[in-house]
């Protein structure tokens, strides 16, 4: 499993997807968060390895 | 996916672009996107003082360092509201920026300007939060900007702000606001001139940017914008741009090009206020003054039914 982090909420999904696909199955629009890792951005084609653990960052804000 | 300038590995995406970029080149296209927008519309020179709008979020910080990086002479102006639970850290934010880089920050505050924070104002004055803290915010960046000898001042607006306010302007065909919406609104006696040099970088990047270049950012957003107007358009403006990329960027463009037919409805003549003497649309006291003059007179009953208890 993938851990995904997003404003304290942690989601899970299977390893072997696309984050984007990942993302998208989450409801998520991909063009309203980054996902990062160890503080280094990862690509919307990363591939989701066992294990992993990313945060999403939300990119829009109110206002 | 490779990078389209280097080849290297690439992080971002920009549809909108047209372009995969790594770390690096996403920095140089934002830098160059921001230079590029201040010399086609004219915004500032690098002679002139220049000062930015900071809120402690990711977009005035980042074009605080960007126009502190393109060596203009820029200073930070923050406002504090007194917002209960975001004021403090976004202040925070805005101070260790400042401090971490050697930068000018002006911190004036809300309740030393008006006698009253803005929690305090929405409960004594008619109107809503966002619409308060619009017109307070507005007032003071231009009053500190002009006392301060700024030529021009800076905001952090992004693509997703502007693409956002034109399509709220839109539905409502207000033209006084579609004629004024320009990334640079010049100045005119004692209204400073106004500059957006970021309108062309999208939120996303803005984020990019920001983690890239390690700029601390407070992710909390102000709690009055929660369920405002402004994030039900730029969810909308996302939704589309998700089906068709560009969306938001030739909204935005396409409008800048025939902006010139939307004429505000009767020119302004501006007047002094006679009591603070910066610039007001009507005559009399300009809104700042009489919402000053509302929390003074709160503020004797208050004392007044104090000493009658007493
Ligand atoms: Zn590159
Ligand atoms: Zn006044």
């Amino acid at each position: 499993m993938v851990i995904l982090k997003r404003k304290g909420e942690a989601y899970t999904v299977p390893a072997g997807k696309t984050l984007e696909q990942a993302l998208r199955e989450l409801g998520i629009l991909p063009e309203t968060v980054l996902a990062v890792r160890d503080g280094r951005i990862l690509p919307l084609s990363h591939r989701l390895e066992e294990g992993e653990e990313l945060e999403l960052v939300d990119v829009i804000s109110g206002g | 996916m490779r990078c389209s300038v280097c080849g290297r590995e690439a992080v971002i995406k920009l549809r909108h672009a047209g372009l995969r970029l790594c770390p690096e080149h996403l920095v140089a296209r934002v830098e160059k996107e921001v230079a590029s927008a201040i010399r086609r519309f004219r915004m500032f020179s690098p002679e002139e003082r220049i000062l930015v709008a900071i809120s402690g979020g990711k977009d005035s910080l980042a074009l605080w360092h960007i126009l502190a990086e393109l060596g203009y002479r820029v200073d930070g102006l923050y406002i504090d509201l007194g917002i209960a639970g975001y004021s403090a850290p976004s202040r925070e934010a805005s101070e260790d920026f400042a401090r971490a880089r050697g930068l000018t920050l002006h911190v004036v505050s809300l309740a030393a300007e008006l006698g009253a924070s803005l929690d305090e104002l929405t409960r004594l004055a008619r109107g809503k939060t966002c619409s308060l803290c619009g017109t307070v915010k507005r007032y003071l960046m231009n009053k500190l900007a002009w006392e301060g000898e700024y030529q021009a001042l800076a905001t952090g607006h992004n693509l997703d702000d502007e693409a956002a306010t034109l399509l709220g302007n839109v539905l409502r065909w207000d033209e006084g606001y579609l004629a004024r919406q320009y990334p640079v609104l010049p100045g005119e006696g004692k209204l400073v001139r106004k500059v957006k040099p970021m309108v062309f970088l999208s939120e996303r990047e803005m984020a990019a940017y920001c983690l890239i270049r390690g700029i601390e950012y407070l992710y909390q957003d102000c709690p009055h914008a929660e369920g405002a107007r402004s994030i039900a358009l730029k969810d909308v403006l996302n939704r589309l741009e998700d089906r068709y990329p560009s969306t938001k960027i030739s909204f935005l463009r396409q409008f800048l090009k025939v902006r010139d037919r939307f004429r505000p409805p009767a020119p302004v003549v501006l007047h002094d206020c006679p009591s603070c003497g910066m610039p007001t649309a009507a005559e009399g006291p300009c809104r700042f003054c009489r919402l000053k003059d509302t929390v003074a007179r709160h503020a004797s009953r208050v004392t007044e039914d104090r000493g009658a208890a007493a």
